[in-house]
């Protein structure tokens, strides 16, 4: 059992800021700097070690515009900003994408009730590939151990940890359902949370101002919030990133199920899929009439989990 | 008209303009349902180039999928002693041990009660490079989808289809699904029961 264990490689925190420097003390030296008349070197409250250039960085990085509002250029400037940071700052080579929809793609998800054993290999996948806090087990998905004739997870066990699969129970995961008519979109306040083209529900962290009404306004348990700065080992980090995916998170922002954005836009499948030993979820493009997921759609017993809510999911359960 | 015919035609609105309220509140775009019954012209899946190039070995599937074509993983190079003909010949074999060195520690659990099979059922006896199905036709390893749908047909329908089993790595590109025998052991072709590979903290309540 690794209930008990600790993490034992060296522990690296998140941020752009870096975990010295937050928004406040920035803005603190920033006034400082500014009534001292020093214009000259503005690094903010945090800018006594770092680089000129890291200091310079920083400074374009806090000033960039919501994603959604950004040109291509803007969009590969703050990408390849972002990508310098994480080496200055912590010696990471990381890849970061922007890679934008591709025409004529819509995500869809179906996940087999019947199939599922309840391995939770799609939860640790997911973990791994998302760049998940290690410290507080943040995990976009959830699943839950259900007793026969239910089909909402409240009643079910959503905590187990035994030998699975037990008889006479079922599994059924539960994540971000991405739907399209999405409340966590019309509740968030600075529009720092959309739906993309292809349908994927994103977050701009940047833009993110952990206020956590899309959290409350989530009827699915489908948003995660940074309580602390996310801690992940520098070498399990994923340094293939997407700018609206897996790249770090840090204190204070929402995060949530992407589709694993920085995969699917490349074609491949989410984490989550690739990683299920049963084959119990599906994964493809809704518009395309020969899809796994169409197939599915046609041919299965499916629901959706409180459709009646009129919130659209695109995500839908089925049954052998 | 008179006060009470008003009323009337009022109370017949009433459902028309709650409808089209309800109408507007979800306007903005399509509902998922109807962006799915729009779209019937089928995805250049290839257009995607970063979905190619698999590390592993495939092949063309005998069977086609609403897709057309397709692609299944192999299985011979995974089967540690394959060619079988190699020791199943018709002379006598003549090494020490042979059942250990070889495959003797398979067990079947494929099959319940009086139905359990035996290896014949779906080996050639004849030739054993092969399986071989009721009708006694030849099945190559590679595709022994052909054999297990002749008793799991509604799975293989499902698998065909994408409901059962799964794709490799990728959703676009061209289709590449994994064999029966990829996650099922043949003889014991049930899933194990397993500790979980991690597990979820409580939810605050």
């Amino acid at each position: 059992m690794d209930h008990g264990k600790k993490i034992k490689a060296p522990l690296e925190t998140a941020g752009i800021l870096g975990n010295k420097c937050t928004r406040r003390s920035f803005l603190r030296g920033l006034s400082i700097a500014a009534a001292a008349g020093s214009a000259g070197l503005v690094t903010g409250g945090c800018g006594s070690v770092a680089s000129s250039e890291e200091a310079k960085l920083k400074w374009q990085e806090f000033f960039k515009k919501n994603y959604r509002l950004m040109t291509q250029e803007e969009k590969e400037a703050t990408v390849e900003r972002l990508e310098r940071l994480a080496k200055l700052q912590r010696g990471l080579d990381i890849q970061m994408s922007n890679q934008e929809p591709i025409n004529n793609v819509l995500y869809g998800y179906a996940f087999n009730v019947t199939r599922c054993k309840g391995y939770m290999d799609c939860v640790a996948a997911c973990v791994k590939e998302n760049n998940l806090d290690r410290r507080l087990k943040t995990q976009y998905i959830r699943l839950f151990e259900l007793a026969p004739g239910q089909l909402d997870p409240t009643s079910g066990d959503g905590k187990y940890y035994h030998e699975v699969p037990v008889k006479d129970k079922f599994y059924m995961g539960v994540q971000c359902f991405h739907c399209e008519n999405a409340p966590c979109i019309r509740a968030c306040p600075t529009k720092a949370t959309w739906r993309e083209p292809d349908g994927i529900v994103v977050v701009d962290y940047d833009w993110c101002i952990g206020c956590r009404y899309c959290l409350a306004a989530c009827p699915y348990w489908g948003r995660r919030f940074n309580w602390g700065n996310p801690i992940v080992p520098k070498d399990e980090i994923n340094t293939k990133q997407h700018y609206l995916g897996n790249r770090m998170r840090w204190k204070g922002v929402m995060e949530k199920c992407t589709f694993c954005i920085q995969r699917t836009r490349q074609g491949k499948l989410p984490a989550c899929a690739d990683a299920c030993p049963t084959g119990s979820r599906v994964f493809g493009n809704l518009l395309d009439p020969d899809s796994e997921i169409r197939f599915v759609l046609r041919n299965k017993k499916v629901f959706r989990f409180r459709e009646e809510l009129g919130t659209d999911p695109k995500f839908w359960y089925f049954m052998d | 008209m008179n006060i009470l015919s008003l009323r009337f035609i009022f109370l017949l609105l009433l459902p028309a303009v709650i409808f089209l309220n309800c109408q507007l509140a979800m306007a903005g775009h399509d509902s998922v349902l109807e962006l799915i019954h729009a779209a019937d012209q089928p995805f250049d899946n290839m257009q995607i180039e970063s979905a190619y190039q698999l590390p592993v070995k495939t092949v063309q599937s005998k069977e086609s999928y609403q897709g057309g074509a397709f692609r299944v993983l192999a299985r011979k190079d995974d089967i540690g002693r394959y060619r079988c003909s190699v020791c199943h010949t018709k002379k006598k074999s003549q090494a020490r041990d042979g059942a250990l060195i070889a495959h003797g520690d398979i067990r079947i659990n494929h099959g319940q009660g009086e139905n359990e099979l035996s290896c014949i059922e779906c080996h050639d006896r004849q030739d054993r490079d092969f399986l071989v199905d009721m009708e006694g036709k030849k099945i190559d390893f590679d595709h022994s989808y052909q054999l297990c749908g002749q008793c799991h047909f509604r799975p293989k329908r499902d698998w065909l289809g994408g409901a059962h089993g799964k794709r490799v790595t990728y959703w676009a590109g061209e289709r590449v699904v994994m064999n029966c025998t990829s996650c099922h052991n043949p003889h014991s072709p049930a899933f194990k029961t397993k500790m979980p590979e991690t597990y979820s903290l409580p939810l605050d309540e």
